[in-house]
């Protein structure tokens, strides 16, 4: 069967290999030197990282399962939180309100105690472990019955966008316990290292690029696997692979669990970096913004997951303190655009220069 | 009675159409049998049933005389060892077709099985071996997508072929095939019965004559008559529903 | 002490039950006599002055309630005084003639103490009630249900006797019967008037019962409880129709929203993203046809509403057309391309109107006879919502006669069953796929205009409804308008009656939930499409 790391996977790891060496060292150089990048611009970089890891996550499920997740976010914010919870454990008795107990909102609504929840949270491999738990075992849970059920296509999209929707509705609420609208933030450091420290980040960032090549192979081990080929099967014909003995549901809920868990290491990752996480990070449009990511880099190629993730987000970064009016018209018109003329991305556009031959049509839609 | 498949009053209505009325159908283990009935007979439904794809409103499938089949899924009626070809072929486009046959070996259907599946020798030598029984040895790793009509025919016989079945349920087979492909299928078929039991669906006449086997004539849900070809097509009634109205 | 307030009553009802008597005397002298004597006496002239019927009495009590009547030192004669206190002005209590500036301390006020005003305000109630304006008679009925005095009995039941209009009898039967529970009248009678103030809605029974569940008498105190219940019964009764109300016109929303979707979504499965955003849209044209009345007919503003739902229909209806055939129609038959495509639309249209009307909220004003409320029952129903119920029934019957009877109907379902075999009759499935678009965003149009009404106007507004109308449409069984009408009703409803039960965010996150573990559940909605073809 395919190799595990082909000739793009090999250069795309190489290049986050050469920019993980020079990143640490171009930011230790001096201010003036040309090369040099400033230190508030590393969580930056790994924040965009965190956003390749998410689609890669979502081109697991919805480029080789043919499952269209319109709620990855979702994942993405739970580990996210997971990892918040942790952080602010760790502030202590350094909050506002200097409670050794409680963090501070909820000293704020006038909490006398830890709710169960937060339980344990101050040991991070335990908030680590649940980083990647939580998302994974909601996805099982809400994967399990939706496939069971042989919700498919545009049905399951919606009910994951409703999903969504409703912890964002959750989430706001303060009665939940994750801090209502304002999130969790005001961190402080992570492991006893300060997370404001250049050192602290590049070790964020370095981890998180890790994490990327880590995400990569996996996904492309799996893909690349016995069970991957049946996970294509069942998106080009369901019904077809069900008659051969194969139990798509159990197909299905392996690599949405799986995809959930690397949505979750990508908010685990985020949320450091950042230095805040709340409940914005469920809107529902997030998660569709996802998809264009991994539509525009080329849907079923992982590594163009990433890279259409890293250009997505830069242009964003870039137009949104430019030309904020332009940003949403911009996201607009790539969505239609990749859909009607670049049905394979930019790898696609890649392949097809380089074969200068019109490449086998596009990859079809499995039949409902 | 030793019915490897015993359809025993099975009835399925879809809006209070009748496709399946009151159907008694006993195949034997290694029978080779044909069922020809005209359009809307229950055909396709009474595959469905047997496969699982459709629940009966009422009645009962036996497998080996202990198993029923109606309470099953699409899956597990296939791990018992029913395989199915569809009407129309149905391969899978994006994978080459030595992927095809490799995904219908029959091998353990697990998602960690397959995850942690290693090819050895003696699955290559198989596939080979029905690429060559096949005639795609030389497709072998091209995508299905860009074989012929007829060729995506027999790679789906291949990959019947491959989860080595007990029963294999044929539909409409020698549609789009030439007449000698069509012949070749004909022999393919008789030669499996015998060690498996083989069900045809099928229209064309000539193909049925060749399989040349106990024939099922279906007629509103129900069996209307059941023998040689010969024999049945001698019948007044059947004659009338192919030809009459 | 004791006996003053009887004497008072004793006097009072003298006067009232001797008309003719009293207006022996007339208006003029009674007011020479107020100056005079102790507040007993005062009170005395007060219940002649109301006997009197005087239309001009009523003038002179309120001036002595407010301690604005004054007698001029040098004439005697009685003024009301107005103007500031350093330069004071009068007019004459009786003539209502102009005496201009009347000089500081050129007059002495005619003293009132709590007792005597009481006693005026007495008086003046059962002036009132006898007064020729039938709201002010209303007013007076409420004002004595509210505080009962038995100085009014006879008043009210005189002027229960003859009052012609009939709500205004009811409002003082209740007087009436207040009035005796506050005399000393005997337990029966008492338990009568119980009875009769157990019909009043349920909170005017509270308040006036109230008071009496302590009666010292046992049976007296067992009606009062009786009453009491059976008024908190009718009224939670009452709270669960209110419920159901409130849940009818939020599923009429939901329906409006919902019901272009059904279309697009439901006969064409083409999954509009941009559907919101097309409700959006609505809004904003009946913002810009208010703006441009407001600036050019203001008087025409009340038609606003209605120039604005065939202009909405119409703009937004195009703007689908364009979308489907600048789009939607490379994309069929590949449902998760057409949804991000659409998506990018709906990104596209948002950010338009945000750089052509502002991020922020646009007024949008209702048309004075939209506004208001009456009563039914115990409830209080506002027009809004029952325009947008009418509305939101009127467009969903109108779509569906559309689709049952009209040529176009004929044709968009003979496309959307066999598309091939319509093409083969000579139908043009292109221009009926774009008239099926444009019809579903012409509906998303006319919901933009209602919700305009009860919505902020803001280019996030679509971003509100999308996902609710997707379940909504789903729930209901995709394809099936019934289904949709169903669904958007049966998830108000729901919707509205765990709002006070789990509050209005968990409630709506309960729906969410239960929404989802029923499409896993039957993935195929409420009413589902049945047949051979359905099964996939």
């Amino acid at each position: 069967m395919s190799k595990l790391i082909d000739l793009r996977m090999g250069l795309f790891l190489a290049a986050l290999f050469i920019v993980t060496v020079l990143v640490p060292i171009a930011s230790t150089l001096d201010e003036g030197s040309a090369v040099a990048i400033p230190s508030y611009l590393i969580p930056l970089m790994g924040k965009y990282l965190c956003y390749a890891i998410l689609a890669v996550a979502l081109d697991l499920c919805w480029g080789y399962a043919g499952i269209l997740s319109l709620g990855h976010g979702a994942f993405f914010a739970l580990g996210g939180y997971a990892i918040g919870m942790h952080l602010m454990r760790e502030i202590g008795a350094r909050g506002v309100y200097a409670n050794p107990d409680l963090p501070d909102f909820m000293v704020f609504l006038g909490w006398d105690e830890l709710p169960w929840f937060w339980y344990g949270f101050d040991w991070f491999p335990f908030a680590a472990v649940m980083a990647l738990l939580v998302p994974g075992a909601l996805a099982f849970v809400f994967g399990w019955f939706a496939f069971r059920s042989r919700v498919s296509g545009v049905y399951l999209s919606i009910i994951t966008q409703a999903l969504t929707f409703a912890l964002l509705l959750a989430f706001f609420r303060n009665e939940m316990g994750f801090g209502g609208n304002n999130g969790l933030t005001d961190f402080r450091d992570v492991l006893g290292f300060s997370l404001s420290a250049p050192s602290t980040r590049i070790a964020l960032f370095v981890l998180t690029a890790l994490a990327l090549a880590a995400c990569l192979v996996i996904a492309k081990a799996i893909t690349v696997s016995k069970a991957g080929k049946v996970l294509v099967a069942v998106r080009d014909a369901e019904s077809r692979t069900r008659f051969m003995g194969y139990r798509v549901e159990n197909y299905s809920v392996f690599v949405f669990t799986v995809s959930a868990m690397m949505a979750g290491l990508a908010g685990a990752l985020y949320v450091p970096q950042v230095g805040i996480i709340n409940p914005g990070e469920f809107a529902p449009a997030n998660s569709i913004e996802i998809v264009v990511w991994v539509a525009l880099g080329g849907r079923g190629t992982l590594v163009g997951a990433a890279i259409g993730a890293l250009v997505v987000v830069a242009v964003e970064s870039w137009l949104t303190a430019n030309f904020p009016d332009l940003w949403l018209f911009a996201l607009g018109a790539l969505f239609i655009v990749v859909v009607l003329w670049m049905p394979n991305g930019i790898l696609g556009l890649v392949e097809k220069l380089r074969f200068r031959r019109a490449k086998a049509p596009a990859k079809t839609e499995a039949p409902a | 009675m030793s019915a490897q498949l015993f359809l025993d009053g099975v009835h399925r209505s879809f809006d209070g159409f009748k496709a399946i009325n009151n159907l008694t159908l006993s195949v034997d283990k290694g029978d080779l049998r044909a069922v020809i009935g005209p359009n809307g007979a229950g055909k396709t439904t009474m595959m469905d049933i047997i496969t699982g794809k459709t629940r009966p409103d009422g009645g009962e499938v036996l497998w080996n005389m202990s198993t029923d089949l109606t309470r099953l899924d699409e899956a597990a009626v296939a791990n018992l060892g029913i395989g199915r070809k569809f009407q129309k072929p149905t391969v899978f486009e994006t994978h080459s077709v030595e992927d095809n046959i490799r995904l219908a070996l029959k091998a353990p259907r697990g998602v960690f099985a397959t995850l942690f599946h290693r090819s050895d020798k003696a699955e290559e030598a198989r596939v080979t071996a029905l690429l060559d029984q096949i005639r795609l040895t030389h497709l072998r790793t091209e995508d299905a997508a860009n074989l012929s009509h007829g060729q995506k025919q027999w790679l789906e016989i291949g990959m019947l072929l491959a989860q080595e079945p007990d029963l294999l349920l044929v539909d409409e087979p020698a549609a789009g095939m030439t007449d000698a492909e069509t012949m070749e299928t004909a022999e393919l078929l008789k030669s499996i019965a015998g060690q498996r039991t083989v069900i045809v669906v099928e229209h064309d006449m000539d193909f049925v004559r060749a399989l040349d086997c106990r024939v099922t004539v279906l007629h509103q849900g129900s069996v209307l008559a059941e023998g040689s070809l010969d024999h049945v097509s001698a019948r007044d009634d059947v004659i009338e529903v192919y030809l009459g109205r | 002490m004791l006996l003053r307030p009887y004497l008072r009553l004793l006097a009072l009802c003298l006067a009232m039950l001797t008309p003719l008597a009293a207006s022996a005397q007339t208006l003029d002298e009674l007011v020479a006599r107020l100056p005079d004597g102790s507040y007993d006496d005062r009170a005395a002239v007060v219940a002649e002055i109301a006997a009197t019927g005087d239309p001009r009495a009523l003038a002179v009590l309120e001036a002595l309630l407010e301690g604005e009547l004054e007698q001029r030192n040098s004439d005697g004669r009685i003024v009301i005084v107005g103007g500031t206190r350093r330069a004071p002005t009068g007019t004459d209590a009786l003539t209502g003639e102009e005496l201009g500036e009347l000089g500081r301390r050129a007059t002495e006020r005619i003293r009132v103490n709590n007792s005597l005003r009481r006693t005026i305000r007495t008086a003046m109630g059962v002036m009132t009630l006898r007064d020729p304006d039938p709201a002010r008679r209303l007013a007076a009925a409420e004002a004595a249900l509210r505080s009962p005095a038995v100085e009014q009995l006879d008043a009210l039941d005189a002027a229960m006797q003859a009052e012609e209009l009939d709500y205004i009898r009811e409002a003082q039967t209740l007087a009436h019967a207040a009035t005796i529970l506050a005399s000393d009248a005997d337990t029966e009678t008492k338990i009568e008037a119980v009875g009769v103030i157990a019909g009043a809605p349920a909170l005017t029974v509270q308040s006036t019962l109230n008071a009496y569940r302590a009666a010292e008498d046992p049976a007296l105190a067992e009606a009062v409880a009786d009453a009491i219940d059976a008024a908190e019964r009718r009224q939670a009764l009452w709270g669960q129709a209110q419920n159901l109300w409130f849940g009818l016109s939020l599923g009429s929303v939901l329906l409006l929203a919902a019901i272009g979707l059904a279309i697009t979504f439901g006969v064409m499965g083409v999954i509009n993203l941009a559907h919101g955003e097309l409700v959006m849209l609505g809004a904003y044209t009946t913002f810009v046809v208010q703006e441009t009345i407001r600036t050019h007919a203001p008087e025409y503003f009340g038609w606003s509403l209605a120039i604005a739902v065939p202009l909405a229909f119409l703009f937004v209806g195009a703007v689908g057309v364009a979308i489907e055939r600048g789009i939607v129609r490379h994309l069929y038959g590949r449902p998760l391309e057409t949804l991000l495509a659409t998506w990018g639309v709906s990104l596209i249209l948002q950010q338009a109107v945000r750089s052509v009307f502002g991020p922020t909220n646009r007024e949008v004003g209702t048309p004075d006879w939209m506004s208001g409320a009456f009563q039914l029952g115990e409830m209080t129903v506002t027009w809004p919502r029952v325009a947008i119920v009418v509305f939101s029934l009127t467009v969903f019957f109108g779509l569906l006669l559309t689709m049952r009877y009209s040529a176009m109907g004929l044709q968009m379902r003979a496309v959307t069953q066999n598309r091939a075999m319509a093409a083969n009759l000579g139908i043009r499935t292109g221009r009926v796929d774009a008239l099926t678009f444009g019809l579903g965003a012409g509906i998303a149009g006319l919901a933009g205009v209602a919700l305009s009404q009860i919505d902020n106007v803001s280019p996030n507004l679509g971003q509100g409804y999308i996902i609710d109308s997707f379940l909504v449409v789903v729930f209901g069984g995709v394809g099936n308008l019934w289904g949709t009408l169903a669904a958007a009703m049966s998830l108000g409803v729901a919707n509205k009656f765990l709002e006070p039960w789990a509050g209005a965010v968990l409630g709506k996150i309960l729906i969410l939930i239960f929404i989802i573990l029923f499409i896993q559940k039957r993935p195929r909605g409420l009413f589902p499409q049945r047949g051979r073809a359905a099964e996939g």
